[in-house]
């Protein structure tokens, strides 16, 4: 068997378990926490565009986050609109801000920007806090509405329940996979990819790279804007703290430990983050330290990340595995 | 009027002296070994935490409590730079930064671990209150001060008029050529380190006296102390001081006449605006 | 003779089984007693002193032999859950506890924002809620049918606070405060509504966080505008936090707070000097001259097995046991929340009760699921919280006004 029927036999699988997972996940407590997974799947396939496609380390993810999911909830809640155009409208609202925090601070280097994404997160959260009248302060929004149930046909697709979302979910974030596969794929993900190569390289060759730089910076945030509505609209309850700095770090944790740069590393890297805590969860306390370590140890010894290392495992082995069978 | 500004001006030099403290950590690295060692926070934290439990269990004074922390603190900084950052010297920028945030997360965690989630408030038999012409002077305030100038004042010493000083100098004008010149880059690297980490103890030490050491408030100083040092000037030690003073004054006037709900959100404020018209920070070069 | 012995043997078997069956169907059985509450963070001075409550409670009951209902004996076990005083992680921690540990009687519930989340989708569950030190008014306002709380909403203590600081003669006061946070605006609401008509002013509403904790800008404007007294409304680091950098501004007027904080909570922060002559206006909770014979037990209880003496408010947690335990009783079975829940609107004020209630109609909780205690005026004196006098109150009135919210 060839490496290429492999891998697209495991491809089929995967998709097949994927669209009958509730067949043979029923625990209402797994479903909850793959339905999350997937929103982190959209945020990480973000995350990964700025950080792994063009080097540029974003700590404003999860603020990013916060602002699609107020977005989407303010503009069904408070004015009324229905919940799919709501949808649609918080990536483009944070696509919007982003484009504004963007366009200044991509003129400078590396730390810089981390720095000042930084600094962009915690405004964020700082005034989701504190603009109480607009977004209820610490106590948050409750009661956030579940998008209605839609009719296709003569078959109804029931979003209100735990079923019919983690069908929304997986559409999007197979779609935001396939949208950083296409930008992978174009010239613009050449130029990416050159940029975190070499800009200044790439910059003598004529090439304008903040463009680039705030394309993907943009998309990104956009991708974030997207989880966060899905998000708001899925726990039905909204406070700021889920969108603090320390889940944009569990962002770039997601895409580390994934594998910069590929497209099945923040899946992986998606369902790590959400799934570890869980399973740590007798060790809460260390959870911290664990996480960190990982990320110390990760860029020392795989700079790549996991997905790469185990492709490269796999690889070996079937090369050791075709060698004894001649 | 003009005594709430100098009250609001007074309590803001405090705060701001310990920004500065934080900043001149950061940009010693920063500036002579080109890392944003955003741990730096949290560092201060660690120092903070061993002052409080220094005092109680040895029962020794604060000040004492602040130097034993401060030693302590040295270490830290000598193994983080041997363990974490050394390894990825000569990669490429982000993975130092990665490192950086990943040693955030591991030093935040162990200190949960040691020294639990509730907050340590560092209790200094300084309780005076001197009656300066209506303004309410504290001889805690006044006190945080006086050590932060030493703390600064020793450093500048160092840097500027030891051979060691000398050495790291010439690591941060240009590190090939210090090599060439037979400068041991390691052991500038270990003694930079050491001396920042020091200092961030020192900080936690501080704060610690002053409001109070817990779970995340590291990350604000850090991002702060980027603020100075982004306002500032990297690398430039006169800078961090005039930057320290600059950002706390005005947070404690801004939160007095304008809103103290945002606050914080000046120093955001403050770094990006300067990042974006006057990259090389006030007093930097360009 | 060797089968008469043979099936003598065998039906004594049968017999002494079916016996061991029949009074198994009456065992004993494990309820499962779920705690919500802060454990850690800026709620946690409210919450674990609550968490540390229930344990006890549950382990005085099963050494007392557990409750007896109908032909059942229960053996409580208490699983507490930390909701950091975050909304979400509230919401996740409680559906952890329904979903995935099956409990139906959920205890604790400490602060408002986490607890307002829950209360938000708790009437969809096969559950009995009881909550404790959480203030907001929305709370017990939106007639929830399966949640009851045993400390009375903030605005009932505001107005009563109103009056008694009226009565002291302060004309100007300036507020200081989370006033962000619902339940201590409606406690202000309600305190400037009897300030003002007791012929005073408020002249500031400055506003700190729930985990800030320098407040000298706020402080230093305030001190300029010359007030009689201060109000400060906050959790009890914060406030903590502002009664020491008052007098580190030199500021000497009195001081008028709303915290329910214990001795040792408030020291850690500031000193005994520095708290001297502050005020807490607050329900009349556990101070050991205020209450009875039982607060003196639960104190001296409480002591010896955490090693440190409970908060004020850990009471309302200690007591929503026992009126677990009435409810239970009564129904004749733990296994139905609805008709445990249907039992509670019954109870009067169990025995073992820590906290003085004044019970509305005949019963401990009234047709809002509210119970009310009094509200006094405690001072620091010389390291202590010292029972001052009480603040007249009227919970009847104050029923009729809660009922009358509901849309």
């Amino acid at each position: 068997m060839n490496p290429r029927t492999a891998r697209a036999m495991g491809m089929t699988a995967l998709v097949l378990a994927a669209l009958t997972l509730p067949l043979w996940v029923t625990l209402p407590y797994f479903q909850h926490l793959i339905i999350l997974a997937l929103i982190w799947v959209v945020l990480a396939q973000g995350q990964n565009l700025i950080q792994g496609f063009t080097g540029y380390v974003s700590i404003a993810q999860a603020g990013f986050m916060g602002i699609g999911a107020y977005g989407s909830t303010l503009l069904s809640v408070k004015l009324g609109w229905p919940i799919w155009l709501t949808m649609v409208a918080a990536p483009l609202v944070t696509a919007a801000l982003a484009v504004l925090a963007g366009y200044p601070s991509l003129r400078v280097k590396g730390h810089y920007f981390a720095i000042v994404t930084l600094a962009y997160n915690m405004v964020i959260f700082i005034v989701l806090m504190t603009w109480s009248s607009l977004t209820g302060g610490e106590a948050g929004i409750s009661n956030v509405p579940r998008p209605p149930s839609v009719a296709i046909g003569g078959f109804v697709w029931d979003l209100a329940g735990r079923v019919g979302y983690y069908y929304l979910t997986l559409i999007a974030a197979a779609l935001a996979t396939l949208l950083c596969a296409l930008i992978l794929h174009s010239r613009v993900g050449r130029v990416l990819l050159a940029i975190r190569q070499n800009e200044a390289l790439i910059e003598a060759a004529g090439v304008q790279a903040w463009r680039y730089k705030l394309f993907a910076f943009v998309i990104s945030a956009s991708l974030a804007g997207l989880a966060g509505a899905l998000y708001a609209h899925f726990i039905g309850f909204l406070n700021p703290d889920a969108f603090g700095v320390d889940h944009s770090l569990n962002a770039i944790l997601a895409v580390i430990l994934g594998g910069s740069g590929t497209l099945s590393g923040p899946v992986v890297g998606a369902f790590a983050v959400v799934f570890l805590p869980e399973y740590l969860r007798v060790a809460e306390n260390y959870r911290l330290v664990i996480y960190g370590f990982i990320l110390v140890a990760a860029t020392i010894f795989m700079p790549r990340g996991l997905v790469p290392l185990v492709a490269q495992g796999i690889r070996a082995l079937a090369a050791r595995v075709k060698r004894e069978r001649r | 009027m003009i005594i709430e500004i100098l009250q609001q001006m007074l309590n803001g030099l405090a705060i701001g002296s310990v920004y500065t403290v934080i900043a001149l950590g950061l940009t010693v690295v920063f500036g002579i070994l080109g890392i944003a060692h955003f741990a730096h926070g949290s560092v201060a934290m660690s120092g903070g935490y061993l002052t409080f439990f220094f005092g109680e269990r040895l029962g020794i004074g604060f000040f004492p409590a602040m130097a034993l922390a401060m030693v302590v603190g040295a270490v830290i900084g000598l193994l983080i730079e041997r363990l974490a950052y050394r390894p990825v010297r000569d990669a490429p920028h982000i993975n130092a930064f990665i490192i950086a945030l990943g040693l955030t997360m591991m030093v935040e965690g162990i200190n949960l671990l040691a020294f639990g989630a509730d907050q340590v408030v560092i209790q200094t038999p300084y309780r005076g209150v001197f009656n300066v012409g209506g303004v309410a002077v504290a001889e805690l305030r006044v006190l945080v001060i006086v050590t932060a100038c030493t703390l600064i004042g020793t450093v500048a010493l160092l840097i500027s008029r030891t051979k060691t000083g000398k050495s790291i100098r010439a690591v941060a004008q240009n590190r090939p050529a210090a090599v060439l010149m037979g400068v041991n880059v390691n052991r500038v690297s270990a003694i930079v380190f050491s001396v920042s980490s020091a200092l961030g103890a020192a900080a936690g030490a501080l704060v610690g006296a002053l409001l109070a050491i817990a779970p995340g408030v590291g990350e604000g100083l850090a991002v702060k102390g980027f603020a100075v040092l982004i306002l500032g000037g990297l690398g430039s030690i006169p800078g961090a001081i005039v930057g320290g003073l600059v950002l706390g004054v005005s947070e404690s006037l801004a939160a007095g006449f304008i809103s103290s709900a945002y606050k914080d959100v000046i120093a955001f404020m403050v770094m990006i605006v300067v990042l974006l018209f006057r990259p090389e920070g006030l007093l930097g070069k360009r | 003779m060797k089968k008469f012995a043979k099936s003598l043997v065998a039906s004594l078997a049968v017999a002494t089984t079916a016996l061991a069956c029949l009074s198994a169907g009456a065992a004993e059985k494990e309820l499962l007693v779920g705690v919500n509450d802060s454990l850690t963070g800026p709620g946690a001075v409210y919450g674990l002193p609550q968490a540390n409550a229930v344990q006890m409670a549950a382990d005085e009951i099963n050494a007392a032999g557990g409750i007896k209902a109908g032909r059942d004996v229960y053996k409580l076990r208490v699983i507490a859950n930390d909701d950091k005083a975050n909304p979400t992680e509230a919401t996740n921690s409680v559906r952890k506890l329904i979903d995935r540990d099956g409990v139906k009687y959920l205890l604790g519930f400490c602060c408002s924002g986490p607890t307002s989340a829950v209360a938000s989708f708790i009437e969809r569950e096969n559950a009995l809620m009881l909550v404790g030190n959480a203030a907001e008014r929305a709370i017990t306002a939106k007639g929830i049918p399966n949640l009851f709380r045993t400390r009375p909403p903030a605005d009932f203590t505001g107005a009563a606070a109103g009056v008694f600081v009226g009565k002291r003669g302060a004309k100007n006061i300036a507020v200081i405060g989370s006033l962000d946070v619902g339940f201590y605006t409606q406690y202000l609401e309600a305190f400037e509504r009897e300030f003002v008509k007791a012929g005073g002013k408020i002249v500031a509403k400055e506003t700190f966080g729930l985990k800030d904790r320098d407040m000298t800008p706020q402080l230093t404007k305030v001190r300029a505008l010359n007030p009689d007294a201060l109000l400060v409304l906050g959790y009890v680091e914060p406030s903590a936090f502002v009664y020491r950098q008052a007098t580190e501004l030199g500021m000497k007027i009195p001081r008028y707070g709303f915290t329910s904080g214990s001795e040792e909570q408030f020291l850690r922060v500031a000193t005994s000097e520095q708290m001297e002559g502050v005020w807490d206006l607050r329900p009349t909770e556990l101070t050991v001259e205020a209450l009875a014979d039982n607060a003196k037990t639960y104190v001296a209880n409480y002591t010896k097995r955490f090693g440190t003496p409970p908060s004020p408010s850990s009471p309302y947690a200690y007591d929503q046991v026992y009126v677990l335990k009435q409810a239970i009783e009564r129904a004749g079975s733990a296994d139905d929340p609805k008709k445990v829940t249907a039992e509670v609107r019954k109870v009067t004020v169990p025995k073992e009760a820590v906290m003085k209630y004044l019970p509305v109609g005949g019963t401990m909780f009234d047709v809002n699921g509210q119970a009310y205690t009094s509200n006094g005026a405690f001072q620091w004196q010389k390291g202590k919280w010292v029972y001052v006098s009480d603040l007249p109150s009227d919970p009847a009135m104050y029923s009729e006004f809660l009922r009358s919210l509901r849309k």
